[in-house]
């Protein structure tokens, strides 16, 4: 019998270890030697970055298509709504925070990173969500309010990217060639997940790199043409080694190669000089660890007005630990840093707030236990 | 260690020496030749303070006698408040005369300049985040190191390779050599830009950014100034290492620059007016970085 909820230790093991383990060494090798650092990851970041990165995003958009099915956290859009609407809030209230920080802290050109703020790293939000609330409807609830805030934050950096050209015509013509590729394996019942990903993801991939968009997004679109279960097992629940279907296959073969991409992410983006702690660091912690708090409240409450209802045993307590959750960006934040601004003392200024943001996690720690939250709930 | 100490030494030295009772008096002269090409540098300029105004002033004073043409800024042109009033009163009224006296100013961005201040028609920037222009004998590349993406290491790379003049001098505000606490090396930048200048034979590198004055030994053939003080001035911050050549971080600074033939010759001057570094520069022979000879500065350094 599958557990729909995977055991923590062995979550952090499998999906948490090797991409703060990159960020480590990175951290300490740009510290001691920048130039080795710099040549290294200068020369491996394009692999990196715009290629490898691809089987961590279709492991994501695999989560997110199994949670469409019966059983998921996606399923039924009722369930979906409030989470969705809530994660305007949380979106656009850091967003509006981080333009007036950066204004007061005199780094005009830093305001091109807002989108930095929107993203959340849906593992470490689902880890440090588990760490507080064990089996809560908090968990699906912050799952849900990360993938919304997430497709919002790639949907604004394609529209909004400063640094690439846009060629809407033949992006969009290639990326259509790519959604025909997948839909016609779809119709001939292919099961296997390499002609998904070899033929249509790659003519995906390219499409996106013409466009204009990031090609690390290059099987975002072609994941949900893969056959897959008819319910879904859970999210960040592990297939069975004996499942046959090509959603679960593909996971399967990549898991670990996806583990090996993000170590190497770590390694290429994290890399920060301690020099980098500038003001403009401290605009993406202040806007998302204010922000997103203030935000999902604001969120929730339009949603309530709105005539949804909030998931049971979640209140204003919990939306408060929660807010700070999800003020963890951690890997899609450095990615956006690395979309956003070419090497320098921006990109730097940025990620450094972006790891620093990290303190969110014990602080909603902290914040669960003065709240008596989750594991911390007094039972009378 | 004992490096660290006698450079800390040296840098307690020019300060003292600027602040002896016999600084501000005619330190090594420029050539002043009527044919050269003459300019200043200022970085880092733009609060609209007092300390701005008196370098401002210093630089009026060395116009009379030494009437230099062009003022390359090296970002962070200006602080704070970027309104129509800021402008007049962090750029124009400083530098009023020099602009009545017909000096052009060029000016490059830095991080707390807003991107659409290219558009500033007296930063002679004509709309463009990077540009370049030639002046008598010499080609200026300036960069936006604040943006530096693909599209613009092409362009720097094509420009360089295209350039004819006798020297090749850049400037932006990030220093790819500083040894100041605060900011220091930008490496990222440098292993970017480093074999692109070396490959096309660039002279001499200004920045600003960090906020002192420091002259760097021949770093892969190339000179490379800081000069961030014109406004700004972090007191004390200066780490000098056995790649600094001078340093200067007691007062704000600006420096002189005359480029005769094959010399160019350089002063570093502090807010009170005294000169804090001098020296010459003989242009280096071009050809592959392997090629490259690098002859030594004839110092008139005051350590």
């Amino acid at each position: 019998m599958r557990t729909t909820v995977p055991r923590l230790a062995t979550f952090a093991v499998e999906h948490l270890l090797l991409l703060p383990l990159g960020a480590l060494i990175a951290l300490v090798w740009v510290n001691t030697a920048p130039e080795s650092y710099y040549s290294f990851t200068f020369a491996i970041s394009f692999a990196v970055n715009d290629v490898a990165m691809m089987i961590f995003f279709a492991l994501i958009t695999k989560e997110i298509v199994e949670a469409t099915a019966p059983g998921g956290v996606l399923h039924t859009w009722r369930r979906v709504a409030l989470p969705v609407c809530a994660s305007l809030g949380v979106s656009v209230v850091p967003a509006l925070i981080y333009l007036r920080v950066v204004e007061a802290l005199d780094e005009p050109v830093l305001s091109l990173g807002w989108p930095v703020t929107l993203t959340m790293d849906l593992a470490f939000v689902y880890f440090i969500g588990r760490v507080i609330f064990r089996a809560h409807p908090m968990i699906p609830f912050l799952l849900l309010l990360g993938i919304a805030a997430d497709a919002l934050a790639f949907l604004v950096l394609a529209l909004f990217n400063p640094l690439r050209e846009l060629h809407l015509a033949a992006g969009v013509g290639i990326l259509t060639g790519a959604l025909c590729i997948a839909a016609g394996l779809r119709w001939f019942r292919v099961r296997s997940f390499w002609p998904y990903v070899l033929g249509a993801g790659s003519v995906s991939w390219f499409g996106l790199f013409w466009g204009g968009w990031h090609p690390a997004l290059g099987l975002v679109p072609i994941m949900p043409f893969l056959p897959h279960a008819a319910r879904d097992p859970g999210f960040f629940v592990d297939a069975r080694p004996d499942a046959k279907d090509a959603l679960s296959q593909f996971e399967l073969w990549w898991k670990y190669p996806a583990q090996v991409a993000l170590f190497f992410f770590g390694l290429v983006n994290a890399g920060v000089p301690a020099g980098a702690l500038e003001a403009g660091t401290w605009g993406v912690p202040i806007a998302v660890i204010v922000g997103k708090p203030v935000g999902l409240f604001i969120g929730a409450g339009l949603a309530l007005v709105a005539g949804f209802h909030l998931p049971q045993r979640v209140g204003w307590r919990e939306l408060a630990v929660g807010g700070l959750i999800a003020a963890i960006g951690f890997s899609i934040g450095l990615f956006f840093c690395a979309e956003l601004f070419p090497p320098g003392q921006l990109r730097s200024e940025m990620r450094m707030g972006v790891l620093v943001s990290l303190v969110a996690a014990p602080l909603a720690i902290v914040a669960a236990m003065i709240l008596r939250v989750g594991r911390f709930t007094r039972h009378v | 260690m004992m490096s660290r100490i006698s450079w800390f030494g040296a840098v307690l030295l020019v300060a003292a020496l600027a602040s002896s009772p016999t600084s501000g008096q005619p330190s090594p002269p420029l050539p002043n030749r009527s044919d050269s090409l003459k300019f200043a540098a200022i970085g880092d300029n733009g609060t609209g303070d007092r300390p701005q105004f008196e370098v401002a002033q210093q630089m009026d004073k060395a116009h009379a006698a030494f009437p230099f043409e062009l003022v390359i800024m090296l970002g962070d042109n200006m602080y704070g408040g970027q309104q129509p009033a800021d402008f007049i009163k962090k750029f124009q009224e400083p530098y009023a005369r020099l602009l009545a006296a017909g000096v052009t100013f060029r000016a490059s961005l830095g991080n707390h300049d807003r991107p659409e201040n290219v558009s500033y028609k007296p930063f002679n920037m004509n709309g463009a985040r990077y540009y370049t222009y030639a002046s008598r004998n010499v080609r200026f590349v300036v960069l936006d190191t604040t943006q530096m993406d693909a599209k613009q290491v092409a362009w720097v790379d094509a420009e360089l390779q295209s350039a004819k003049e006798d020297w090749k001098i850049c400037y932006f505000h990030h220093p790819l050599y500083s040894n100041a606490a605060r900011h220091g090396s930008s490496v990222d930048l440098r292993v970017i830009l480093e074999p692109i200048f070396v490959k096309h034979g660039v002279n001499v590198v200004f920045s600003g950014h960090d906020h002192v004055y420091e002259r760097l030994k021949p770093q892969k053939g190339i000179f490379y100034f800081v000069s961030g003080a014109a406004g700004q001035l972090r007191r004390g911050n200066m780490r000098p290492t056995g790649e600094t050549a001078a340093a200067f971080d007691q007062e704000q600074s600006f420096m002189l620059v005359e480029v005769v033939e094959n010399e160019m010759h350089y002063r570093a001057i502090s807010r009170t007016g005294n000169t804090v570094d001098a020296g010459v520069i003989q242009r280096q022979a071009r050809g592959g970085a392997a090629e490259r000879k690098t002859e030594h500065a004839r110092e008139f350094a005051l350590r």
